[in-house]
């Protein structure tokens, strides 16, 4: 190591000493920090996955935190996570939500106190109960039965929007030509949804949002623009029994918009 | 007894050998696969000239070089690395025998180790051995750094280039007031710069501020450095690339255009995904102070102080090295602070500035703690604090390693520090060379299965062709097609790649996968089977 007689230049005193004791004490620290820096192993994972394969009722949905742990959890648990459920609109229909979760992480939309919490390791397990969404209606179950005016027929997706899984309608209309789609005889009831922008690369090279508007009876009731970098949109608003007509547009091409819609009571 | 001035070469060689190690772990980068391929017809195409198997044709030259299309023969990026790569991969591999990956990285790791060599010699220059020290010692302790010499790409190289420039400048400022005549060397190390890298083109910036302030009074003492720039400088640039031989204008044009209207990829950046303009002005500095140790960072700052106070004292005054560094960090580091440059490739964009970092963290580390011998009054204070700051910046490295695009200083937490705050996981698909062996298991024993290698895809024939992957699994092809006709499938893990989980959950019916590798826990390669396929799990 460096020779302190060499090249001796007087140093200036106290600051200098202080950025000496300073540094070594930051070494210290580095050298310990770095070494700890590592999540949780894969032994409380799989210890965790026991203790929830041990209370898992058909229904539950399993959720994890933060999301770059999500690829860990679903290599424990992922037999007891339907696509559909990974793909979900939210999580309003589901009774009972477990939530796994490390580093101290929570799941986005789980902030209520949990019915119960285990620890195995450096996983925390929290059940999340909620009393589940009526659902009178799924428009995803409904596309068949869609009419359509102005554009391609739509399709249903197992798309990625805000990087997030969705199983959404998609619809792509051409450059200021709207695409309406009637759904007949919805059932009355608040309808809930949301509407995003379908994959990142025409999200990368086309920047302009997409629009949906809900419409009923020919009015507006309401609508959502949602943009490139929105994620995933909520909208919702009370709709009387009958049609309802879904109107997506968008001034630039290629445009995916994709939204999936529930109406619940 | 070594004398001082060698240490930086055996410094240099211990850099060189401890990427040489390093990369045999280090998976095959996407972009790799390209500068190999063109660097053996480069090398190739030069070898012929020297052997008189052909001449210096327009249209043998375009074939090997160049084309009508903007990326025909990787015309987008100058050839010096990719022809030396070509060349060392013709004597190491071809002639002696060398593993072909490892006879392809050799020149980026020399040239790391030539760049260690550089820093210790301007620092002992200027400042005494004790900082040369511990400056080469920063640089050759650079987790990132290390990481990006151990591939066949153009960061390290042209951080090298970058500083033998600036190093070249400075010592010829000194020469042609010593009498010396014709200062050739910082034109010929400009023109290998700009041989290397097109970021080349902002150290002209730093160079003429420099130039202005350091010969504002001396400018008949120093006009040949200006000569040597303007004319050695494109003549080297052009000697060693044949494409700007005829029609260099308009090659010239083409090259910088292609960079100045590059598209931008996608980027994690504290949670966000960018790819499109404006960007965060803080990325570069943010992505620093979470990929250099800490030590060096604190010890800079340290520097920082110790120039300040001490510039007065400095020898070399009139030269202004303190200024010189300083502006060739900025002169790489200002551009991304614009929100305008793309970041896809955060630190090792402006990895030219790590030069003047460390020799600022030697500078100061030193100053620090002769500061505190002072009170101490004990001889080895100074190699105390030396080791032990040295040694935080050598576990940062260790720990880095292989997956470093994958790791955050202690600062972010580490890995998973840097996974929580949403910085970047990886780019280039390295981190596949890490799942070979578990896809390797399901080899079948008669026919074949085809593997969705995702952003492995450019590497995996090479893969095969090194044995890692079996040749019964070959590649299943780009997209939603290759994920529907494969059986096994890998994701990369990044932020916008998520959709190939989406994909293969679509084809394969399940969101499971059957292995994860990880880096100090933190996922960076999912590993799927197809379930009618999978009866046995890794």
């Amino acid at each position: 190591m460096p020779d302190p007689e060499s090249d001796a230049r007087p140093a200036r005193g106290w600051l200098a000493a202080l950025f000496a004791v300073a540094l070594v004490g930051i070494a210290i620290w580095e050298i310990v920090a770095i070494r700890r820096a590592r999540a949780t192993p894969d032994e409380d994972w799989a210890v965790a996955a026991r203790l929830v394969r041990e209370r898992y009722q058909p229904g539950d949905l399993i959720v994890f935190a933060p999301d770059w742990a999500d690829p860990i959890g679903r290599l424990h648990l992922g037999d007891l996570i339907p696509i559909e459920y990974a793909a979900r609109m939210d999580m309003a229909r589901f009774a009972r939500i477990w939530e796994l979760s490390i580093r101290g992480a929570r799941a986005p939309g789980l902030n209520a106190a949990p019915a119960e919490t285990l620890v195995a390791g450096g996983v925390t397990i929290r059940r999340h109960e909620q009393t589940p969404a009526n659902v009178a209606a799924d428009l995803r179950t409904r596309l068949s039965s869609v009419r359509v005016e102005g554009g391609r027929r739509p399709t249903l997706e197992l798309a990625e929007v805000g990087f997030e899984p969705h199983r959404c309608i998609q619809v792509i209309p051409d450059a200021g030509k709207p695409v309406r789609l009637t759904f007949p005889s919805l059932p009355a009831g608040r309808l809930v949804g949301y509407a995003g922008l379908a994959d990142v690369f025409t999200r990368r090279d086309i920047r302009r949002p997409g629009r949906l508007i809900v419409e009923v009876d020919g009015r507006a009731v309401t609508e959502v623009t949602p943009g490139v970098d929105d994620g995933w949109v909520p909208f919702a608003t009370d709709i009387p029994g009958g049609a309802v007509t879904f109107v997506a547009s968008a001034d630039a091409p290629s445009r995916q918009i994709c939204f999936a819609a529930e109406v619940r009571r | 007894m070594i004398p001082k001035r060698a240490i930086g070469w055996v410094l240099g060689v211990i850099a060189a050998l401890l990427v040489l190690t390093n990369q045999r772990e280090v998976g095959l980068a996407r972009d790799e696969i390209v500068y190999m391929q063109n660097g053996m017809r480069y090398a190739d195409w030069w070898i012929g000239l020297f052997t008189f198997d052909h001449g210096v044709g327009r249209e043998h030259i375009t074939k090997t070089f160049g084309g009508k299309g903007a990326t025909d023969n990787n015309r987008e990026h100058p050839p010096l690395v990719k022809t030396l790569s070509g060349l060392s991969h013709h004597v190491l591999h071809d002639k002696l025998g060398v593993d072909e990956v490892t006879a392809f990285r050799v020149p980026s790791a020399l040239l790391h180790g030539l760049l260690v060599a550089l820093v210790y010699a301007m620092t002992l220059s200027i400042w005494g051995f004790a900082e040369a020290l511990v400056a080469a010692l920063f640089v050759l302790f650079l987790p990132r750094a290390v990481f990006h010499a151990s591939l066949v790409a153009f960061d390290a190289p042209v951080t090298t280039m970058w500083f033998l420039t600036v190093f070249a400048y400075w010592r010829s400022l000194d020469a042609c007031a010593r009498g010396a005549k014709w200062p050739w060397q910082p034109g010929v190390a400009f023109g290998l710069l700009l041989a290397t890298k097109h970021n080349a083109l902002l150290l002209p910036f730093a160079i003429v501020a420099h130039f202005l302030y350091a010969s504002r009074k001396r400018i008949l003492e120093h006009w040949r450095i200006a000569v040597s720039f303007l004319v050695l400088g494109p003549v080297a640039f052009v000697v060693v690339w044949p494409w700007m031989w005829f029609d260099t204008v308009g090659h010239i044009t083409d090259w910088l255009k292609f960079h100045m209207n590059h598209v931008h990829y996608n980027f994690e950046y504290l949670g966000e995904n960018w790819n499109a303009p404006p960007f965060p002005w803080h990325v570069a500095v943010v992505t620093t102070l979470f990929t250099v140790p800490v030590v060096t960072l604190a010890s800079a700052l340290a520097g920082v102080v110790a120039w300040l106070r001490c510039r007065v004292a400095l020898p070399h005054r009139t030269r202004a090295p303190g200024l010189l560094l300083a502006l060739s960090a900025a002169a790489s580091f200002v551009p991304f602070l614009l929100g305008s440059t793309p970041i896809f490739g955060a630190e090792k964009h402006w990895m030219p500035a790590l030069p003047s970092l460390c020799i600022a963290a030697g500078v100061g580390l030193v100053w620090a703690a002769r500061g505190l011998a002072t009170y101490v009054r004990w001889r080895g204070v100074v190699p105390l604090v030396a080791t032990v700051t040295i040694a935080a910046a050598v576990v940062e490295t260790a720990t880095a390693q292989p997956y470093a695009l994958t790791w955050y200083n202690a600062l972010a937490g580490g890995a998973p520090g840097g996974a929580d705050l949403g910085m970047n996981r990886q780019f280039w698909g390295v981190a596949a060379r890490g799942v070979l062996p578990v896809i390797a298991t399901q080899a079948p024993a008669t026919g074949t299965r085809l593997v969705y290698s995702h952003d492995a895809s450019p590497a995996w024939g090479f893969y095969q062709k090194l044995g890692l992957v079996p040749r019964s699994l070959p590649d299943a092809g780009q997209e939603q097609h290759g994920i529907d006709r494969s059986q096994i499938a890998i994701v990369i893990h990044e932020k916008h790649f998520r959709r190939h989980d989406f994909m293969i959950w679509k084809a394969y019916g399940t969101v499971q996968p059957v292995f994860v590798l990880r880096a100090a826990g933190v996922p960076i390669v999912s590993v799927y089977l197809r379930p009618m396929q999978s009866s046995a799990r890794p």
